[in-house]
Order: structure tokens, then C-alpha cells, then sequence
């Protein structure tokens, strides 16, 4: 069986990754900003004259090395299963197909610059700057993508009977609740140590302005809840404080701190138009390289070089290479035919695939910005878990929002098994706990199940710490002039950085070896 | 102009609809699942169909579009598998799938299970009269050969059978044999023991 991450378990992660809480930095005196590290491209010094290399899969990892190796003169070929190029790197809009395998698609959305739907890689945040440095290369226009929004709707059933409330007040009310708490409740005498009589009273200071409180550290409200109403010609009115005892009803508190994560906090972007436009983008450059509808049937690791063996037009083609740069997924990779280590590819099996889930609707109005909505997440405690509403576009009359994002599981293998037209009816009705006239709005729908994606079957390869230790290592070195890439062969998994990471961690690898072998050349 | 459009959107849509169709008559994506020449995956829980039967995979690809199998809230494989029967059904391909699986090479596939063989071969018993002693099967019987399929595949079908997620649907007569030979293994041990007897044969 998979080891499957239920969403408790990925609430309590996200929960622990974003979790050094405001009042826990309070209370030790430290509040330290990491700074992002800034890695470079590697710099390929070796020639690549007369070496060939073959990448199988058109991810963002294999366009990658494609493109690097392509520039220093190899010859590289591109060997892509799918009739597309990106990989999980996937935008739909008008016309475009789903190639799910029990439940192919096409996106029904109007043809429209604003009417599309990223359906993996959503959002780059500022430190991932291999990415970022190839838009900027390939003249991928971004803008703004907005990840948090206060505005947006937090739904819970275990809380005030399943009604929303705004993220504001969730945060406000439950930060002013603590604050008020944690000022009564520290005993200076109980302090001991190196905290002067000026650190308290900082302390205190720090507390007051965490939660708002009055000066009497109590908690009466704060207009960070939002105000009761928005009439400037009159008084400003707070809104009365939510129950606390209610507030920590819901398990929101443990994905309250999502958007503060190190890849999840503002300022993040998307490229104009789609996530697929960094695809199209090195397609531009090494376009006639990619041969698509080409499925790797068997590998064969030789003395020297590597043989590539595919499918196409229902015909075996037999191909050889220098080396390999390979970024099919490890879960199909293992049942091809090969003749790697049995130790390699006990890996391939080891590492769970995700079950990631995605919904897409094409609303015919652009209903949440009434009220007051303009970008970013809600969330529930649903199946769905979030809704996502599009930064671009706004006050256009249509826009598309996700209906559905799931983490665990548990939840992708509940929508999974449903046709789509099933999948699209829960999403709807789990969608109207926060938009009570939802359904009315949805014109039309697409739905990604990653794990049943044809060429895919899966999301990000779900490592933990014990899987790191034991395997990264082996997949990541090469056998032979045979390398594994791909998001599933970083630290990194789920994310484009990652996947480019690998590569640029394969190639360097190989202008090493390159270039200690001279002119020599390794063809077999 | 307006005709022009028009005439551009058919060609959209006559291109789409080529597309869909080379996808549903290149059954490569069977391979995507089971593995190059149909022998497996096991990282996909997906097992090997090269060398199966026609009649049972036939029967078997009509039992997952009808729902009869693969539909247990419980059988995660079996949802996976349940909508590409589904497929085949609507496009009418299922004989064309079938010959596909049939032109493949099969291999035999590296044992994986450990049990106690002797005792497996005394279980095996129960088998016999359906799968035959050397678990070639008996197309009169329908019952499918056992020797070299994916063995963890045969362990998970066993569960299955016991549990109730294959077998139990009134459709599947012969599943429903199957599940009441499965129910007199006494433990998981002698389901390991059985296949592990099955795999030496």
C-alpha cells in the first residue's frame, strides 16, 4: 500500500513548517529572517561537440538540461511520452485536452486571454531565482499572484455551525484572544533569568501590539478584523470579537500560518497567461528538439553510452546516446525495462506518488469581488480544503476560480473515482458552505487528477526524512552515463525550482566528466 | 467572416476529435500502467496482463465498465482501473485492447512473495480443480492460469476476495466462486503460503 499522508497529518506539517508563531518569538525575544540563498546557474565550461545526449520527458527538468546542453553544442534529442510538453508544468483553456486516462477532457472554458486554469505549478515565490532567471531569458512575462487575502472566507463546520467567517477576524480575534491571555497570565516573579524589568515591559508592549489590545491589555476588537461597516461618513464601528472557545474549535489553526511558509509568503508570482507560458518559452528555443508522442519502453545502461528504446506510431525505435538525462516519474519508470542495479530501482518503488487534486471553473461573473475579494484563498475544512480566485482580470465579467485543491490522498482518490461531472457536483456543493448562490455562477468545469494523468500518473513524489536518508542519495548519483532528474530527485518536490535544481546538479556532473575525458570522445 | 469562423472552429473540432481518437486506438497507454510489454508495475500496484487469457481479459475489462469490480470504496487500484474499462466500453475497442494485450511479449515475473511452499501446496488443493495442478488454467471453467502473474497481484486479489471488494457483486458470478474458495484461507499466512507454492510451479 502507499503510504498515504492524510490531511491531518499534512495540517500538522504545514502546521510545524509555518509554525514558529508570533507569540512563541514573543515570548523568546528572537524573530530572525532567513535570507534566501541565491544559487547560481551552473557554468558549463566542456564542449559539447559530437556528444549526444538523450532527455526523456519535456518537464520543466528536462527542457532545462535540454536547453543548457543544447547552448555548449550537444545534440540533444527530447523524448516526451505525452502530446504536449511541460509535464506537471500544464495551463487548459479554451479547446485544451485532458489526458486523463479513464476520464479524457477537454476544457470548455471561452476562448478568452484570462479564462485559464494552471493545473499543477500555480505560483513562484521571490527566492526561486533559477526559475526567475529563466523567465527572464525566456521573456515570460509575470505579474503579481496573490496567495494570501484576509478578505477570503474561512469555513469550517466544527465552527459557528459551518458558517464563513473572513480570515481577518479568524486571525485577528484568535491573535487579540492569545495576547490578552499570555499579558495577564506571565508572572514577572516567574520569569527568571536575563530578563531586565525593560524586557518585560517590552514584552508587554510587543504583547499589546500583537493582539491590539486597549490599554488595560484587554481585547475589545480591532479594525484588523475588518470594520462592522464601511460608511465613512460616520463613525468608525469594530466588529464585536468572535467567541474564542468557537474559534479553536476548527484545525484551521494548523494551515493559519500557510501563507507566511518560506515558498508560500508575499510577494509571489505567475506568469501572464498560464504557468505554460515558461514552457513555451523554452520551446521557443529548443522546439524542433522535443519529440512528442515517444514513450520509453526499455533502458539499457552500455560500458559506454546509454540505449533508449520507444514507442511511436505503434512502432519499437532503438536509439543510443552519451548520456541520459531522465525525468520520467520513478512509479512508471519501474515498469519499463531496464537493466539498472536492483538497488536503484527498489527506489523507483519506494517513494510514494501523490494524489494531488485540482478543480477549475469558468464562473460567468465575477461574483467574490462583490464581495470584496480580489485574489487569493479561502479556505474550508472540506474535501475541496481551498478556492482560489485569479488576480488577473479583475472587473472583467467572467473569471475561473479553483473549486478544488487537495493535499492528502484520501481526498484526490474520493474525487478521482467519480467521473467528472460527479467531481464537479461536490466541489459545488462544498463550495456553496461559502458562496451560498455558487452553483448559479459555474459555467463550466475541469478537473485533474494527477495520479490517473496519463504520462503521469501521480504528483510530487512524497519524501519524508527517513526516505531522504535512505534513497536520495542513490537516485540522485548516476549509473552509468545514466542520470535521474526531475522535481523527484530534489529536495524540493512539488516545486519547479526543484526540478531545475536537478538538472543543473546532473549537468555539471557531466561538463565535469566532459571535460576531464577532453576531446576524447565517449560514443560507443 | 463569420463563416470563416465557423469554418476554423469545425477544424478545431474535427482535430480534437482526430486527436481523441489516435489516443483511444493506440493502447500504449495500457503499457503506461502495466509496464512495457504488459509485465507489470509494481510501483503502480498495477499488475501484468501479458499472457492473460482473451476470455478473462475480455471479461474482466466488462466487469470494471460495468462497475461489478473496481468499485468498493476500498479498492484504490481498482478505481484507477474502473473508468479505463469504462473508456474502452464507449469507444467500442475492447476487442482491439484485448489483441493489443495479446500481441505483447510476456516475461516471467520475479518472485516477490515469501511463504512456506509445502504448506501453500497442501492449500493449493482448493485450486486445483478450477486453475489445474499446474495453475495453467481452464478456459471451460473460466478459470484464468495463476502461473507466472505478478505475484503480490495474486495476494492482493486473495485479500480482495475475502474482504468483500471483489466477488461481491452480483454481476460477477465466477468472482463470486472465487471469493467463497478465498474465504477457507484461514489467515494472511496461507494466502502468502499459497502464492508462494503457485510461484514455484
Amino acid at each position: 500500500m502507499n503510504r498515504r499522508v492524510s490531511r491531518r497529518d499534512f495540517l500538522h506539517l504545514a502546521g510545524t513548517l509555518g509554525g514558529s508563531t508570533a507569540v512563541y518569538r514573543a515570548a523568546m525575544g528572537i524573530g530572525l529572517l532567513p535570507v534566501a540563498a541565491r544559487a547560481a546557474r551552473p557554468l558549463l565550461t566542456a564542449s559539447g561537440k559530437s556528444r549526444k545526449v538523450l532527455v526523456l520527458g519535456a518537464g520543466i527538468s528536462g527542457l532545462t538540461a535540454a536547453y543548457e546542453l543544447s547552448k555548449r553544442g550537444y545534440d540533444v534529442q527530447v523524448l516526451e511520452a505525452s502530446f504536449r510538453a511541460g509535464g506537471r508544468n500544464m495551463t487548459v483553456r479554451h479547446g485544451s485536452r485532458i489526458d486523463e486516462t479513464g476520464y479524457p477532457q477537454v476544457c470548455n472554458f471561452d476562448d478568452d486571454p484570462d479564462l485559464y486554469f494552471n493545473c499543477g505549478p500555480a505560483r513562484i515565490p521571490g527566492h526561486h531565482v533559477n526559475l526567475l532567471g529563466y523567465c527572464k531569458e525566456l521573456e515570460v512575462e509575470l505579474e503579481p499572484f496573490i496567495n494570501d487575502n484576509r478578505n477570503a472566507w474561512v469555513q469550517d463546520d466544527a465552527m459557528f455551525g459551518g458558517k464563513p467567517i473572513r480570515a481577518r477576524e479568524y486571525l485577528s480575534d484568535t491573535r487579540g484572544f492569545v495576547a490578552e491571555l499570555m499579558a495577564k497570565s506571565i508572572n514577572k516573579e516567574a520569569i527568571s533569568g536575563p530578563m531586565t524589568p525593560d524586557d518585560w515591559d517590552r514584552l508587554r508592549e510587543y504583547l499589546k501590539q500583537f493582539g491590539e489590545l486597549d490599554p488595560q491589555f484587554r481585547y475589545i476588537g480591532t479594525s484588523r478584523a475588518g470594520l462592522a461597516r464601511h460608511d465613512y461618513t460616520a463613525p468608525e464601528v469594530l466588529k464585536a470579537p468572535l467567541s474564542p472557545s468557537e474559534l479553536l474549535k476548527s484545525k484551521f489553526m494548523l494551515i493559519m500560518s500557510f501563507g507566511e511558509t518560506d515558498d508560500q509568503a508575499a510577494m509571489m508570482m505567475e506568469p501572464v497567461g498560464g504557468m505554460d507560458r515558461v514552457v513555451a518559452g523554452f520551446m521557443r528555443k529548443i522546439g524542433p528538439l522535443v519529440q512528442l508522442e515517444s514513450q520509453v519502453q526499455r533502458i539499457r545502461v552500455l560500458p559506454q553510452g546509454v540505449e533508449v528504446t520507444y514507442r511511436r506510431d505503434g512502432q519499437y525505435v532503438t536509439t543510443k546516446a552519451d548520456y541520459v538525462l531522465n525525468c520520467i516519474p520513478m512509479h512508471l519508470l519501474a515498469g519499463i525495462e531496464h537493466n539498472f542495479p536492483a538497488e536503484y530501482v527498489a527506489g523507483f518503488t519506494a517513494i510514494p506518488r501523490g494524489k494531488l487534486f485540482k478543480i477549475g471553473f469558468q464562473m460567468k461573473e465575477r461574483f467574490w469581488e462583490r464581495e470584496g475579494i480580489y485574489g487569493g484563498i479561502s479556505w474550508t475544512l472540506q474535501d475541496i480544503q481551498q478556492i482560489w480566485y485569479p488576480a488577473h482580470g479583475i472587473h472583467r465579467k467572467k473569471g475561473v476560480v479553483l473549486g478544488a485543491y487537495t493535499f492528502d490522498a484520501v481526498a484526490g482518490e474520493k474525487f478521482a473515482r467519480l467521473p467528472p461531472a460527479e467531481r464537479f457536483k461536490l466541489a459545488i456543493a462544498q463550495g456553496a458552505k461559502i458562496h451560498p448562490d455558487y452553483a448559479s455562477h459555474v459555467e463550466s468545469g475541469v478537473s485533474i487528477a494527477w495520479h490517473q494523468m496519463n504520462h503521469m500518473l501521480g504528483c510530487a513524489a512524497q519524501w519524508d526524512d527517513a526516505l531522504f536518508k535512505q534513497w536520495f542519495a542513490k537516485l540522485q548519483a548516476p549509473v552509468g552515463n545514466h542520470y535521474l532528474i526531475g522535481d523527484q530527485v530534489s529536495y524540493h518536490p512539488g516545486w519547479q525550482e526543484g526540478a531545475i535544481a536537478s538538472a543543473h546538479h546532473a549537468i555539471a556532473d557531466i561538463d565535469a566528466r566532459v571535460a576531464a575525458a577532453g576531446t576524447q570522445v565517449v560514443r560507443s | 467572416m463569420k463563416k470563416l469562423l465557423a469554418a476554423c472552429a469545425a477544424i478545431v473540432v474535427l482535430s480534437l476529435l482526430a486527436d481523441s481518437a489516435r489516443a483511444g486506438n493506440s493502447f500504449d497507454y495500457c503499457l503506461l500502467c502495466h509496464g512495457a510489454n504488459g509485465n507489470g508495475n509494481y510501483g503502480i500496484r498495477a499488475p501484468k496482463i501479458s499472457g492473460m487469457e482473451t476470455w478473462y481479459l475480455a471479461r474482466q475489462l466488462g466487469n470494471f465498465a460495468s462497475g461489478a469490480r473496481g468499485t468498493p470504496a476500498d479498492d484504490a487500484a481498482g478505481h484507477e482501473m474502473g473508468p479505463v474499462g469504462v473508456r474502452l466500453e464507449r469507444e467500442n475497442i475492447v476487442d482491439d485492447a484485448v489483441r493489443f494485450i495479446a500481441s505483447l511479449e510476456p516475461r516471467r515475473p520475479s518472485a516477490t512473495v515469501k511463504g512456506d511452499v509445502a504448506r501453500g501446496r497442501k492449500l493449493y488443493g482448493a485450486c486445483t480443480a478450477c486453475h489445474g495442478t499446474k495453475g495453467e488454467g481452464n478456459a471451460t471453467l473460466q478459470a484464468p492460469a495463476l502461473a507466472a502473474r505478478s505475484d503480490w497481484y495474486l495476494v492482493t486479489q486473495l485479500h480482495n476476495y475475502q474482504r468483500g471488494l471483489r466477488g461481491a457483486d452480483e454481476r460477477d458470478a465466477y468472482g463470486a466462486q472465487m471469493r467463497a474458495v478465498a474465504a477457507t484461507l484461514p489467515d494472511d499466512q496461507a494466502v502468502n503460503d499459497v502464492v508462494a507454492f503457485i510461484n514455484s510451479l
